[in-house]
């Protein structure tokens, strides 16, 4: 695009777009091919989740939300129950836990194959996605023997996990994650390795390592610039503190950075799944017996928890007010600051095509801004 | 480090490295300024807001986070809901702007300083802010939009379940 005056051309990049993440839209001033201001706008996915979970009772809230963030919705099932168990003084059992951290981890791995698909088809290289999707269905494939529902699991429930395990669910899982395993070897040559990639990838994006703790950058973004956090080490939830995984970290502060720690987060995910596999007590209750639905009230107390998602850390806080409906519940995704905060700083001066590519190596997810 | 900053304030622990803080509002800038400078709670992760209608109070609760990602302190400050203003805190977290600009759509908070507080989600809207208690979601509903031809009896729940109970009933009784 020529522009021989200097004048700013503004364009709209979404909602409506293929490289856009979702439902929202950055607003691009832009001279020639380089931004020189962006803004980025949502609310064309406001479903007022917290304002419909204020009038509603604990079992009702739950079948919300799963459905805050489309790929991930199992570390909000989770953030949801602990609250509750950490209101209403509720402990359960070392199975469920172990249930628990297994449905997260194998949530975590799907995350991360949608992703790549996301993030390679965004550079047009499009076989990545046919892959990663096709090995991501195989977990959707147990998710829905194990839950029932491929996508949205309405799983991990307040006082432990609604089902048991089907016969023989865990040699199934052993199986996908050997395969797994291999099929990594493959991504690295069509897609980590790839001389394209590493090209669009190195040296862009570039997040300012000096800010990133003190701006609550969390995940990839941290550990991109070779910061180790993770809630799972630094604040252990569940059993996640009897596993032993790696945190990986990669110090380019850009996309290839965070792309590399995706990956080897991918590796860890297996390895938590086998020690999961070996360790998981073969009998408890997976449920604890809870109050009726009605009587089921939560004091007049607040909270706040956090689970690591697949692309960093997860909050809410949750007040009850003595009823059995949650007074409020607020949801911050990783995506509000990565969003605003970072991404209309970080696309000043990048080019048109690095748009999409940023923005998916930031892990966005509109819903989770705009709950 | 938590042990520091209980010698100077009032800090309760409210459960597994998650603290909690009561301040007043006045004091805001001046108490998360000295937390951040002279502690290891340098982020602010979230700003958390609870609308106690029945003490016409909203509470803020600033959610810090350590350097270390190992602990959370719950800062809460009260404020009344009529002319509810707070300071801004971007000059010690640039974070804050998109979270105040959300709670001033939501529950019309005004945050003196930010002078970023345009629409966030919502467009044009003139209504109740919307997650303050007294905004009625299902008059809005019905004011603004039609009900789909075909779903009328999900009107009242109460209705269709009392139908079927009586149904179920009747079906136990042998009628």
């Amino acid at each position: 695009m020529e522009n021989n005056d200097n004048q700013l051309i503004k364009i709209y990049h979404g909602p409506q777009h293929p490289g856009i993440t979702g439902n929202m839209s950055m607003e691009l001033d832009l001279l020639g091919e380089t931004i020189k201001e962006a803004r980025t706008h949502v609310g064309y996915l406001h479903r007022g989740f917290e304002k419909l979970i204020e009038r509603r009772t604990i079992i009702q809230a739950f079948t919300i939300v799963c459905r805050i963030c489309v790929p991930e919705p199992d570390p909000n099932e989770e953030n949801f129950a602990r609250a509750v168990e950490g209101l209403a003084g509720i402990e359960i059992s070392q199975r469920a836990k172990y249930i628990r951290v297994m449905v997260l981890e194998m949530a975590r791995l799907a995350a991360q194959m949608l992703w790549m698909g996301g993030q390679s088809g965004s550079i047009g290289l499009g076989v990545v996605g046919q892959w990663s999707v096709y090995d991501r269905d195989l977990i959707l494939d147990l998710f829905e023997e194990l839950t029932g529902g491929r996508v949205y699991h309405m799983y991990i429930y307040p006082g432990g996990v609604r089902r048991e395990l089907p016969n023989g669910f865990l040699e199934k899982l052993a199986q996908l994650l050997d395969y797994l395993e291999r099929r990594l070897l493959d991504y690295d040559g069509i897609f980590f390795e790839n001389s394209t990639f590493k090209k669009r990838a190195i040296g862009v994006g570039v997040v300012n390592r000096d800010e990133a703790l003190k701006n609550g950058y969390v995940g990839q973004v941290l550990r991109g610039c070779g910061i180790e956090r993770d809630v799972r080490r630094d604040n252990p939830y569940l059993v996640y503190d009897k596993l032993d995984f790696e945190i990986p970290t990669y110090e380019g502060c850009d996309v290839y950075s965070r792309a590399l720690v995706r990956r080897g987060e991918m590796v860890e995910s297996i390895k938590i799944l086998r020690q999961v596999i070996a360790q998981m007590p073969s009998e408890g209750a997976i449920m604890q017996k809870l109050p009726k639905h009605r009587k089921f009230k939560l004091p007049k107390e607040d909270i706040f928890v956090a689970t690591e998602s697949a692309r960093g850390e997860f909050g809410y806080y949750m007040a009850g007010d003595g009823s059995e409906f949650i007074r409020r519940m607020q949801v911050k995704g990783p995506s509000l600051i990565h969003g605003f905060t970072l991404l209309e700083n970080l696309l000043i001066d990048e080019e048109l095509s690095n748009v999409a590519l940023i923005m998916n190596s930031l892990g966005i997810c509109p819903p989770e801004m705009e709950r | 480090m938590i042990e520091f900053l209980k010698k100077h304030y009032e800090i309760v622990e409210k459960g597994s490295r998650l603290y909690k803080l009561q301040i007043e509002s006045d004091k805001l800038v001046e108490i998360l300024s000295y937390i951040s400078i002279n502690s290891n709670f340098i982020t602010l992760s979230q700003i958390a807001c609870t609308d106690w209608i029945e003490d016409e109070v909203f509470s803020l609760n600033y959610i810090l986070t350590t350097k270390e990602r190992d602990k959370n302190l719950m800062v809460e400050v009260r404020i009344g809901r009529v002319h509810c203003s707070l300071p801004t805190l971007l000059t010690l977290y640039p974070q804050a702007q998109v979270m105040e600009r959300d709670l001033h759509e939501m529950y019309g908070i005004n945050f003196r300083g930010n002078d970023t507080l345009y629409d966030f989600a919502l467009e044009n809207w003139n209504e109740i802010p919307p997650l303050r208690r007294e905004f009625d979601t299902l008059a809005y509903v019905n004011e603004h939009f039609d009900f789909r031809i075909g779903r009328e009896d999900n009107k009242d729940v109460k209705v269709e379940v009392k139908r079927r109970k009586a149904q179920a009933k009747e079906l136990k009784d042998g009628k």
